[in-house]
């Protein structure tokens, strides 16, 4: 069996051209150590003030309306000195990402949100589109990605180049530390997701990672999946037109069970490694129809799954995460140990994962800060309930110091393994009065008609 | 019932920011309605309501009014009478000169009117009507509530009109009004297609923004400041989605149409979020009780801090429009 080191070290020459530049902070603290989870706490502590301090300067210098809240805080970078003071850092509500106006406004929005300067962006439409605003900033060099509550409100968060290989490098570095020794690049891949290169579904976005860390991955959903689609499926439009793309996701969703279906079985009878990487509720939906054909498959130590957000299987329905795991074990022949789950938002860059023992999310810590506030937005100790809120600093093209609406608890270190750093329970609830959202949710609604039941 | 010339130059029809917001509105509503059409079936009995709203005694009482009270009778905008809003109705020039028209400045009797609205009327979910009938009542949703302040300022000579939104629901809110299931799908449905409003009054040449729609109670009972004359709750707590602030001199067509859909459709559902604000209300003036008007807000303002960075919308040259 290779070391852990040899064992990263692989990955980062499958995935260098996601590896944060020389002589940053991030460098230092993302990089350089080979496992993300088990930093001694002291240096991961210089590492992390050092690294959200540096983004904290940047924002507070490039970001005008950043700045701006800041000065109403009347908190300036001369106020950090310790990790503690981190935690002062003026957080932004992540509504505030779905506060925006349409048409050429959204641009502007957009624009505003930006640390730094922008490249040139051209928007050609007198009256454009979310979807025109988009494509317009992609063709720039920065990537808008999204993901949805109700009413086909949209979060958005702009990226640039370097935010979004951060992201990609930071999940990929992450599941594949988790799930060691595992991973190989000569192996198989399906992806759960709507195909990254056609989309901007955040979390399916930062998975194109996935088609570089290993060699053949396939994908579940091969089309545009536009915001426009998206909120005619999830309630935002009526009429006839989005009657008629239900129906045919509903077509489409069919198709893409029985093409699983079909991978599994042309790996059945082989020594290669498979994975399954997105949305929880398409491989739970394989499942009911593999066990409906009373078929199960026994894949043991040759198969993995990462999953990510969306647990509601039905509209009603919600499974829990440790079902799932032993509906796979049951089902696949997979081990629980590489059945993990990911827990990650488009505000947001850094990952939480599952350890393969206890199955608790594990947070980064060296260039990261997870916290839990309580209802007067004030941080919480470990232990208690609140709302999930992070520091991160490898946001570079927006600030991102963050509350989410997500129902946490944060504990100091796992119950079960022997990782050093805190860790989440296992399973994130919004909070009360908060959107149900994820990206995984999003898809689901999207293909929503009744799969597999 | 309106001439064509009072429609137009007062504004009835809705402009078209309202016009995209009760377009959304109607569609959200109209989903929520054929998905669920057995629980509505449910709900347009109120037999099957868990527990009956009445309609609390009204806090005032309407004073008498004589022929000699002086009142505004300007056809000007923002002075004259408009939809729901008769500033020149007998209640209401008789209630203007008990809270001191005409003897006080401008300044002191804005404020009088909206310590009136905002302490006096109850919010009730009920169909637009005009300012006559809400006075009687003394309940109404936020739109009456309004209506009332803006015609008290209209007959004692000061200029005021609606400053309407679509807002972001807070917890608190979405907890006694989105209790009811139909309403919380219609929220959800609704997403951002939430209209609200304040007032404004034009004293001393300047707008002044007023939030006559919570009580202090049902403020206390959410947990946020009692906003003051003045003071623009936008931002305090609760965030507008850009671009829909729209100022205008009367509540336009349509808005009373949605209102009215829901209480014939669900009149259970309305009579449920009634008794939910009534239970915030009673929650609300436990607190204020136990603590004190004064105390409760001061310590809830030092609390609450701006949760809302203001979002920007300035020009930035790197990004060209070319249409
Ligand atoms: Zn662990």
């Amino acid at each position: 069996m290779t070391d852990l080191n040899s064992y990263i070290a692989k990955l980062d020459k499958a995935i260098e051209k996601y590896i944060p530049s020389k002589n940053t902070p991030l460098y230092e603290s993302l990089y350089k150590p080979k496992d993300l989870f088990r930093i001694p706490l002291d240096d991961a502590k210089k590492m992390q003030l050092k690294t959200i301090k540096h983004s904290f300067i940047h924002h507070y210098n490039n970001n005008q309306f950043y700045h701006n809240f800041c000065k109403e805080h009347s908190f300036s970078p001369e106020d950090i000195k310790t990790n503690e003071d981190l935690d002062k850092i003026p957080l932004i509500p992540d509504k505030f990402f779905k506060d925006y106006p349409n048409g050429k406004e959204f641009a502007t929005w957009l624009a505003n949100i930006y640390t730094g300067d922008l490249p040139k962006i051209v928007i050609k439409q007198k009256k454009p589109t979310y979807d025109d605003v988009i494509d317009a900033f992609n063709r720039a060099g920065i990537i808008v990605t999204y993901s949805s509550g109700t009413g086909g409100r949209h979060t958005f968060v702009p990226r640039d180049q370097r935010t979004f290989l951060n992201s990609e490098y930071i999940l990929a570095k992450s599941f594949v530390t988790m799930v060691y020794p595992f991973w190989e690049y000569d192996s198989y891949g399906y992806l759960l997701m709507p195909n990254p290169r056609k989309n901007f579904i955040y979390a399916g976005k930062a998975v194109e990672v996935y088609f570089d860390a290993v060699k053949d991955v396939d994908v579940a959903i091969d089309r545009r999946v536009t915001t426009e689609l998206i909120s005619m499926t999830m309630g935002g439009a009526g009429g006839i037109k989005s009657k008629f793309v239900r129906y045919f996701a509903y077509k489409k969703s069919k198709k893409m069970i029985d093409d699983i279906i079909a991978w599994l079985e042309k790996h059945e009878n082989t020594d290669h490694k498979i994975t399954f990487v997105g949305a929880p509720y398409i491989l739970y939906a394989v499942m009911e129809k593999l066990k409906k054909q009373g078929r199960t498959f026994n894949f043991g130590e040759r198969g993995g799954v990462g999953t990510g957000g969306g647990w509601k299987i039905h509209e009603n329905k919600r499974i829990p995460v440790s079902d799932f795991r032993k509906e796979v074990q049951n089902v696949l022949g997979f081990k629980d140990k590489y059945i993990l789950d990911i827990y990650g938002m488009v505000e947001g860059n850094g990952w939480m994962v599952h350890c393969p023992e206890g199955h608790y999310l594990h947070v980064p810590y060296s260039f990261y800060k997870p916290l839990v506030l309580d209802d007067e937005f004030k941080p919480a100790d470990y232990g208690e309930w609140g709302r999930f809120a992070f520091l991160d600093g490898a946001a570079q093209s927006y600030p991102g110091f963050i509350v989410t609406g997500d129902r946490v608890r944060l504990l100091k270190r796992c119950p079960v393994c022997d990782r050093p750093g805190p860790v989440l329970e296992p399973e994130v609830k919004r909070a009360k009065g908060e959107d149900v959202r994820g990206c995984a949710e999003e898809v689901r609604k999207m293909l929503s008609s009744d799969l597999g039941s | 019932m309106y001439s064509l010339h009072e429609i137009k130059t007062r504004g009835y029809l809705p402009p078209k920011r309202l016009r995209r917001l009760l377009f959304y509105g109607f569609l959200a509503l109209g989903k929520v309605f054929i998905t669920n059409m057995k629980d509505i079936k449910k709900l347009s009995s109120l037999s099957n309501t868990k527990r009956r709203y009445h309609r609390p005694p009204r806090r005032f009482e309407i004073p008498q009014y004589n022929k000699n009270m002086k009142y505004c009778t300007k056809d000007e905008r923002y002075l004259r009478p408009t939809m729901y809003c008769n500033s020149h109705a007998p209640e209401i020039v008789a209630l203007a000169h008990q809270l001191g028209a005409y003897q006080k400045s401008d300044q002191e009797f804005a404020e009088a009117a909206f310590e009136f609205a905002k302490r006096k009327l109850i919010l009730e979910m009920l169909p637009l009507d005009g300012v006559e009938n809400t006075l009687r009542r003394g309940t109404g949703t936020c739109l009456h509530e309004l209506s009332v302040f803006v015609a008290l300022c209209r007959a004692a000579g000061i200029k005021a009109r609606y400053k309407l939104y679509s807002m972001n629901m807070i917890e608190a809110w979405s907890d006694t009004l989105a209790d009811d299931p139909m309403v919380k799908k219609w929220s959800d449905a609704m997403g951002y297609f939430m209209i609200h409003g304040e007032a404004e009054a034009y004293v001393d040449g300047k707008w002044m923004v007023c939030d006559v729609g919570p009580t202090p109670e049902r403020q206390a009972g959410s947990n946020i400041p009692i906003t003051r004359f003045g003071e623009d709750s936008i931002g305090i707590w609760f965030s507008v989605i850009p671009g829909t602030i729209m100022e205008v001199e009367s509540i336009s067509f349509g808005l009373n149409a949605m209102m009215k859909l829901v209480f014939k459709v669900a009149p259970a559902t309305v009579d449920n979020v009634n008794a939910n604000i009534l239970d915030q209300i009673k929650l609300g003036r436990k607190i204020l009780a136990e603590k004190g008007e004064k105390e409760y807000d001061a310590e809830i303002r030092k609390n609450f801090k701006p949760k809302f960075p203001e979002p920007v919308l300035k020009k930035r040259h790197e990004i060209i429009f070319e249409k």
